[in-house]
């Protein structure tokens, strides 16, 4: 008993320990030998922990813009959350998110073993995310303990069975093959894409006979474009809240953007610091979670292998870029481009009521990859509209989601929302309701 | 010499470079060759040293002219069959 009770009352509220203990016995199923147990146990919990201080680092990096968006719009200071109330949640529940995933994961394997759902998802960090959701929407319909456990497992189970099995035939459009399907974020982005291509387009006419020019390909490495997006964001919305303001709402973060102490106000270092600051968080939040996944998919996998051997692997969404490049390129600028426009329409009218700030991640790997399947289904035209819808629908996804998770993962769901996240964070928030 | 370190990478280094890793890692077990293989995001493997590097159609440019180690294209990660004929010539050549 003493035992059981140190696990759960120390190791367990670790979460970087707990997800260590899941990777000891993963490793320990794979019969691997006592190195490489050692070693691949200790890189995943590294990897948690790095993922935690990058996770710090980018709300540092975005918080005073948060700030400066509630002064800007004058947001009722009832709408306005902590931003980093999500870190804090994400902390004091790291272990039930862990439990969630596996369990999840085992209803996943069960399904795929005895129905003709084949796909096994294998896409670690959203799997991750997503367990955050669905323990945050369970939190917020006021479940606790194995009530929290057993309604977000189920959450989570019907996230990723279900919607890499629509996005399936789609997925085969795209690439040629069934090899495998797409287990991400994205997928609300990639059917709406998908449908609105076919509404519109003409397929015939792809994206990919249009030469990019070359010196636009930079924005292919994701860390140089959202530190860019981010830095120029900073630039106009300190000019738009004018001097004072800006060094008031901006001159605050100066202790936590800057390397060293005794860092001197200007806009332009500020902004070009808080930028870059999002891309260093963005590139030590990547290798955490490098770190902690190069461990447990393999494990993963290797357990859906031996148990389901006509699995269909759900994958990451990268897995279908090289299938339309400059799909890909269009869906980010052309979404970026609506998404900002929205967001600028609805705060000026009075509409949005909740601080939403650029999209830029969002955009690259959730918005744009529709744009790839609109082309699959309508072209470029297809392409095109498909991306302006979406970039104004993320907005809406985030409006709506920032409520339906307020005391959670709203903080989340701003930096790192828009897709998926957001819309099952709305989902969730309609089913708990019944609760 | 001393083992070869290869790198498999994709924009984030996270979900698709990994499952190419697992493929890459499938193929040179069957193969008998005996690597170092790394999954990582463009940024970091530009500033990193290895000998082989797979990556994907978009990202190639990018790295082309840009790092010391040979760059092999692949198309489709899920394949082992296309790892197979576009690596193994190129392994052959350095071992």
């Amino acid at each position: 008993m003493a035992v059981i009770n140190y696990l759960t009352t120390n190791i367990f509220k670790q979460p970087s320990l707990f997800l260590g203990v899941i990777a000891l016995i993963g490793l320990l199923l794979q019969r691997k030998s006592f190195g490489e147990v050692i070693k691949g146990t200790f890189k995943t919990i590294i990897g948690v922990i790095i993922l935690f201080k990058g996770v710090n680092i980018i709300s540092s990096a975005v918080s005073p813009l948060s700030g400066a968006f509630s002064t800007l719009y004058q947001l009722p200071e009832a709408n306005q959350f902590n931003p980093t109330g999500w870190l804090d949640f994400l902390g004091t529940n790291g272990s039930t998110i862990g439990v969630v995933i596996v369990l999840a994961f085992a209803i996943n394997l069960v399904v795929a073993r005895f129905t003709p759902i084949k796909n096994i998802f294998l896409t670690g960090h959203i799997l991750f995310w997503m367990s955050f959701i669905s323990v945050a929407v369970g939190a917020e319909a006021g479940l606790q303990g194995m009530a929290l456990t057993m309604f977000a497992t189920f959450f989570l189970a019907l996230y990723i069975i279900v919607v890499p099995a629509l996005l399936r035939p789609f997925v085969k459009m795209v690439t040629g093959s069934d090899d495998f399907t797409i287990g991400h974020s994205s997928s609300i982005f990639c059917l709406i894409g998908a449908g609105v291509g076919k509404l519109v387009g003409d397929k015939e006419k792809s994206t990919e006979d249009i030469k990019i020019p070359k010196s636009l390909e930079f924005f292919r490495d994701t860390t140089v474009a959202t530190s860019l997006i981010l830095f120029i964001t900073y630039i106009i919305v300190g000019l738009i809240i004018g001097g004072t303001t800006s060094q008031e709402v901006f001159g605050s973060a100066l202790g936590s953007i800057s390397t060293i102490p005794g860092m001197q106000f200007d806009l332009f270092t500020f902004s070009l610091m808080a930028g870059l600051t999002f891309g260093a968080g963005l590139t030590v939040l990547l290798t955490g979670v490098r770190l902690m996944l190069s461990e447990i998919v393999p494990a993963f996998k290797g357990i859906s292998d031996k148990f389901i051997p006509n699995a269909i692997p759900a994958l990451d969404i990268p897995m279908i870029f090289p299938f339309a490049p400059n799909a890909l390129l269009i869906g980010f600028t052309v979404s970026m481009i609506t998404s900002i426009l929205t967001i600028i329409v609805l705060a000026a009218t009075g509409l949005l009521t909740y601080a939403v700030i650029p999209l830029a991640v969002a955009c690259f790997f959730d918005a744009a990859p529709g744009a790839i399947f609109a082309n699959a289904t309508g072209g470029r035209r297809g392409a095109i509209v498909a991306s302006m819808v979406n970039g104004v629908i993320m907005v809406l996804f985030v409006a709506l989601s920032i409520p339906a998770v307020f005391n959670t993962a709203a903080g989340f769901n701003q930096l790192f929302g828009g897709n998926d996240f957001s819309v099952w964070s709305i989902i969730g928030s309609v089913i708990g309701k019944l609760f | 010499m001393a083992k070869l370190k290869v790198l498999a990478v994709c924009g984030f280094g996270i979900g698709t470079s990994l499952i190419l890793k697992m493929n890459i890692e499938k193929v040179f077990k069957n193969n008998g060759i005996d690597a170092e293989i790394t999954n990582t995001d463009i940024t970091t493997a530009k500033g990193m040293n290895s000998d082989v590097i797979f990556t994907s159609k978009e990202l190639f440019t990018q790295l082309e002219g840009n790092v010391k180690a040979s760059l092999i294209q692949i198309n489709n990660f899920m394949s082992s069959k296309e790892i197979e004929e576009k690596g193994l010539p190129v392994i052959k050549k350095l071992v």
